[in-house]
């Protein structure tokens, strides 16, 4: 619909209806030539990337480039060179980083899947709390950020970060870009009162959703991420913990393929043979009998299957056939079981469970 | 006959334990169910590739443009390009001559003055959209005046891809972006096949990847270096001690496996004929057992018609086909060389171009191609032409790519083929080996990427579905890639269709 200049009732003029950009010369995106795959632009959307296009031509950094993308950036929060040039600004002109990170609090909730909205705001961060930004564009030439500040501040805004965060993973629990911020700014802060706070955090989630696979992974990040936490007393008393904990989530839902990989992971990167969970794996092997035995002794090492629990669980059938393969007896049962789980428990992966028993009886 | 069907069509079960992803896994297996191919369907034409509206779906993009929704992907306007003419490379259809020089200039407007290519015009270069651009002109550009390989801008490249690269082996996207293993695998691709590969570039980039496999077995995007930083570098080197622990930031997910994988193949006559940058550091690796167990855990069951996520406990998605499925396809390729996997005996007569009538169960595959197909068939097409992420969503130019490819790496068996390698290394003469330090690389890197083929009498379709092969680590067919790599490697690549014999 065509707006009539100055009418006032249509939102915002277009940039080259303003008199404050008169004197920027827009540049349009295709010169000479008849693109092919073209795409239709709403003209708002054109005429602001034309005059980002005239600013980038004359280098201009200024207070209006920060209005200018953020335009563009709302109409197409993708456009990274628009986040790349609107950064470089904020450099230059000395802009407020911390009036720029209230503005991404709303971004980044608007745009949580994109990749830029979460990548500047660790540019931001990384400005505010260090003494060098990683700066790399050899042409840019930012003046200097802030001096280092002290450590109470900074923990305090990692705090208010890691607040935040969380706070976006109740709308979307699995946000990749959110997920891996995290996991950068705990490590990028380092602070041993950060790191405390995340077993509860993940533990949270997990009551939540204990199927969520981005939950298990920063569980592994926090635990196994760093060499050694502060306040863990021994690698020891932390597999006992993870095994413990790994073991009963297990237990609410065996045919939880996060939580076996997950076992699977503290196992291996502990060097802890398999075959030590081998009392905990066999119940969830078989098949529930109705006349099954009442548990007299109820085995805190070892939960059972809750009793809504369908089993046999593939994931614990693999894991105990994988147990077996390196016990020079029971290869046959190892075989015995990856047949039934290629021709009956699990056939989609039927030609996975072929290539393991060739595979097995190629090394015998 | 049991009636398998219905006995594989168990949803996933839930153990009387719900939670948001276990109901979101069964309102999807709801949906999928109904299209799988035992259920009789009302259009007749379930199972059957509709080939001409998917035509029709990426020629109007093509010629037409796109509508303005696709303004999210005005940075990334080389992937349309890319995406488009890939998609008619993989239905086995080229472009007329007026438009490949239509998107030869389109592409030219992109290259950015200092190297690189960009997002769009006037937008910075960026390794992304780099990739995307450099495989549209494998497939509609060429020599001489209007083809624009020329035009290429090699030096300016390289040298952009030296600015980016970091202190720990990976690279930034672009210029104070993220980094991420996508950007290395476009990297590699584009300077594999534009030669200008050197041990400088990707020196510390095969410890980066490995150090971005998680304990799951899959690859995440990137990972934290700070404790690793060296205390003691030597100038020029990358400033990492690879033993010390870096943690990756996200979990497995199958896009960034692929491209972490797919880049250290590529890398792999590197990996294998270059000392690690300082003597005492071990030769990096990967664990391939975990990530094939973790490729194939990333199937759907039959009630999700055999698609692929892209994470655990995700749901599958069309796209996964080509990044998971495709990734599966690599590591048979590479059990093959290594003869660990025998390799599949050809049929005595040539490849047939018939369809097979019942599925041959006898294949080398190790995951269910078959089931892979019909996902992409029967839940990935969309009425009105094009490919989706699955019902009832709506076709786009990334999924109709992503559903063909992963539908091409179902159907073909392209793996490295030793004789073949042997021809290409022939390429080189001693003294053109002995001229130049780093030429013995560039024809091992040469002779590996060329000499994955299409394995004869392997293919394995239905009915009048069947697609063209590509090329499993550039995602360009086999003819494209060899075409563009003989020219910026200068050799004349030797006739295929004897050396298969």
């Amino acid at each position: 619909m065509p707006r009539i200049i100055g009418d006032g009732g249509e939102g915002p003029l277009l940039f080259s209806e303003r008199p404050d950009w008169a004197d920027v010369t827009p540049i349009p995106q295709h010169e000479g030539y008849n693109p092919i795959a073209p795409i239709f632009y709403a003209p708002e959307y054109k005429d602001a990337t034309d005059y980002f296009r005239g600013i980038v031509k004359t280098n201009e950094k200024s207070q209006r480039v920060l209005e200018l993308t953020e335009t563009v950036i709302r109409m197409n929060p993708a456009h990274y060179s628009a986040w790349q040039y609107r950064y470089h600004t904020l450099l230059a002109i000395n802009a407020s980083l911390d009036t720029e990170l209230k503005l991404m609090d709303i971004l980044a909730i608007q745009f949580l899947k994109t990749y830029q909205v979460w990548h500047h705001r660790r540019l931001i961060l990384t400005a505010l709390h260090s003494s060098s930004p990683p700066l790399s564009d050899p042409s840019a030439s930012p003046s200097e950020p802030p001096p280092l500040d002290t450590t109470p501040k900074d923990f305090k805004a990692a705090q208010i970060e890691l607040a935040f965060i969380s706070r976006v993973l109740m709308t979307d629990a699995k946000n990749y870009h959110t997920w891996s911020y995290r996991q950068w700014l705990l490590a990028f802060f380092d602070d041993a009162r950060l790191w405390e706070g995340e077993m509860s955090f993940v533990e949270r989630l997990l009551e939540e959703d204990v199927r969520n696979n981005s939950a298990w992974h920063h569980r592994f990040f926090v635990v196994f991420g760093r060499e050694q936490l502060p306040g863990d007393e021994s690698r020891e008393s932390v597999l006992k913990r993870e095994l413990a904990y790994t073991k009963d989530q297990i237990a609410l839902a065996p045919n939880n393929p996060s939580a076996w990989n997950y076992l699977r992971g503290i196992l291996e990167r502990t060097k802890t043979p398999f075959s030590n969970l081998r009392t905990f794996v066999e119940p969830y092997t078989k098949t529930r009998s109705s006349e099954e035995p009442k548990e007299d002794v109820l085995d805190l090492e070892n939960p059972a299957p809750s009793s809504t629990a369908e089993l046999p669980c593939v994931a614990a059938l693999e894991f105990l056939a994988d147990i077996y393969e390196d016990e020079s007896e029971n290869k046959e049962n190892a075989i015995e079981i990856w047949k039934t789980l290629a021709n009956e428990r699990d056939t989609m992966r039927k030609k996975y469970w072929e290539y393991r028993i060739k595979e097995l009886l190629e090394n015998a | 006959m049991v009636d398998l069907a219905a006995h594989n069509l168990r949803p996933t079960p839930t153990d009387g334990f719900p939670s948001p992803t276990s109901d979101l896994q069964i309102q999807t297996e709801n949906i999928l169910k109904a299209r799988h191919p035992s259920i009789p369907s009302d259009s007749g034409t379930s199972g059957v590739l509709q080939r001409n509206s998917h035509l029709q779906f990426l020629l109007r993009n093509l010629i037409q443009g796109f509508p303005a929704r696709y303004t999210s992907q005005d940075a990334s306007q080389p992937w349309l390009i890319f995406w488009t003419l890939q998609g008619f490379s993989v239905l086995g259809v080229s472009l007329d001559e007026r438009n490949k020089k239509r998107a030869v200039e389109t592409l030219l407007g992109l290259q950015h003055p200092q190297g690189g290519f960009c997002g769009g015009p006037g937008q910075a270069p960026h390794l992304l959209p780099t990739y995307a651009a450099i495989c549209a002109f494998a497939i509609a550009g060429g020599t001489g005046e209007d083809g624009g390989w020329e035009k290429i801008d090699r030096e300016g490249m390289y040298n952009f891809f030296m600015s980016l690269k970091q202190p720990d082996g990976s690279f930034l996207v672009s210029y104070d972006a993220e980094v991420d293993v996508r950007g290395i695998y476009c990297l590699l691709a584009a300077a594999t096949l534009l030669n200008i590969v050197t041990p400088e570039l990707v020196a510390g980039t095969p410890e980066f990847l490995a150090s971005c496999q998680t304990y799951e077995g899959g690859f995440g995007s990137a990972s934290f270096p700070g404790w690793a930083l060296n205390d003691d570098p030597t100038p020029g080197e990358p400033l990492i001690d690879p033993t010390s622990l870096r943690p990756s930031l996200g979990e497995a997910h199958g896009g960034y496996t692929f491209c972490a994988f797919a880049s250290w193949v590529l890398l792999l006559p590197y990996i294998n004929n270059y000392p690690t940058y300082r003597p005492s550091y071990p030769k990096p690796s990967i664990n391939m057992k975990s990530l094939l167990r973790w490729l194939t855990l990333m199937q759907g069951t039959e009630i999700e018609l055999g698609g692929f996520k892209g994470r655990t406990n995700k749901l599958v998605d069309g796209c996964y086909s080509w990044w998971v499925g495709g990734a599966v396809g690599i590591v048979e390729g590479l059990l093959a060389s290594d003869g660990k996997q025998s390799s599949h005996v050809p049929k005595a007569e040539a490849e047939k171009n018939e369809p097979e009538e019942a599925w041959d169960d006898v294949d080398d595959s190790l995951y269910n191609r078959q089931a892979l197909q019909e996902y992409i068939l029967y839940a990935g097409q969309h009425p009105a032409g094009g490919l989706v992420d699955k019902p009832p969503k709506n076709a786009d130019a990334y999924h109709t790519l992503y559903d063909l490819s992963g539908l091409s790496a179902a159907q073909h068996r392209v793996i490295p083929n030793e004789s073949r390698k042997k021809e290409l290394l022939a390429c080189w003469t001693e003294e053109e080996l002995s001229k130049d330090k780093i030429e013995p690389l560039r024809q091992e890197l040469f002779a590996f990427a060329l000499s994955w083929l299409e394995e004869e009498g392997t293919s394995k379709f239905t009915g009048s579905n069947r697609v063209n092969a590509t090329h499993p680590l550039f995602n360009l067919t086999v003819t494209h890639s060899e075409a563009m790599m003989a020219h910026f490697y200068n050799r004349k690549v030797p006739s295929r269709y004897k050396a298969s014999k």
